[in-house]
């Protein structure tokens, strides 16, 4: 019986993924298409909110 | 999806110190990327400590991307023997962050660090200059004391995701000298001959 072929491991890939958290990538990828949509919409309104504060402690202090 | 809005609330509802860190703080201060979870830094004081826990105890923090089953207790022991964690809970994905690379604790920034409502809460985010300074040293200072599996694998992925954020001013900079030579490009277009010519 043939070994199944190797898997091809691009060193530097491997380098770089020590340094990457994927546990986001994965909590993302178990989501459905709609879900992630809403996560989406979700962060975008959470930035939204951050750059007002932000605006907003800006002005206070000038 | 992560409930941004209940998490701060529960957080400054039972009146934890943390700071607003890495990508939500870049955003306060104009960032255009989109963050993808919520970053604080945290007082280790051993009552807020306890104020953190039972704050996120009813949405069941477990360590994110860890296989289902763990003995992962989530008790002020947990947070004292460990630095950094990267958490899911009911309420979405949140990184709790004893110290950050290159930055310090809590107690070394809170004074420095710009208050901000955010979504009716009142919390603590990192200035600019703050975290700036954060990013140019990507190294992890690791507590040496803080020897379970927790502290050290996760911190080894928190500080992976700070050197990606890292990259972000690196990045900013490398397209700074586009601008320029884009805007030159175009006024060389109205002269098709120079603009050849410079380009060969």
């Amino acid at each position: 019986m043939q070994d199944p072929p190797k898997r091809y491991v691009d060193p530097v890939v491997e380098a770089y993924k020590k340094d990457i958290d994927r546990t986001l990538i994965r909590e993302n990828l178990k989501l459905t298409v709609e879900e992630r949509f809403r996560n989406a919409m979700a962060l975008q309104r959470f930035a939204e909110e951050l750059r007002r504060a932000g605006r907003e402690a800006r002005s206070r202090r000038s | 999806m992560t409930d941004f809005e209940a998490l701060l609330r529960t957080l400054a509802q039972n009146r934890v110190n943390f700071i607003i860190i890495g990508g939500a703080a870049a955003t306060a201060h104009g960032s255009a990327r989109l963050i993808q979870n919520l970053e604080i830094m945290y007082d280790r004081s051993p009552e807020n400590l306890n104020r953190l826990v039972d704050a996120l105890a009813k949405y069941k923090p477990y360590l994110r991307g860890a296989p289902p089953g763990l003995p992962f207790r989530w008790e002020g022991a947990t947070l004292r023997n460990g630095l950094n964690f990267t958490l899911v809970t009911s309420l979405g994905a949140i990184d709790l962050l004893g110290e950050i690379p290159g930055g310090g604790d809590y107690d070394e920034l809170k004074s420095g660090a710009v208050e901000l409502q955010v979504f009716s809460a009142h919390c603590l985010c990192l200035s600019l200059p703050q975290w700036r300074q954060s990013r140019m040293k990507p190294s992890v200072k690791t507590r040496r004391g803080a020897s379970s599996f927790h502290s050290s694998g996760i911190s080894a992925r928190s500080s992976a995701r700070f050197s990606n954020l890292v990259n972000w001013p690196r990045n900013l900079r490398g397209t700074v000298p586009i601008g320029p030579f884009l805007c030159l490009a175009m006024i060389k277009s109205a002269n098709p001959l120079r603009l050849s010519s410079s380009f060969l």
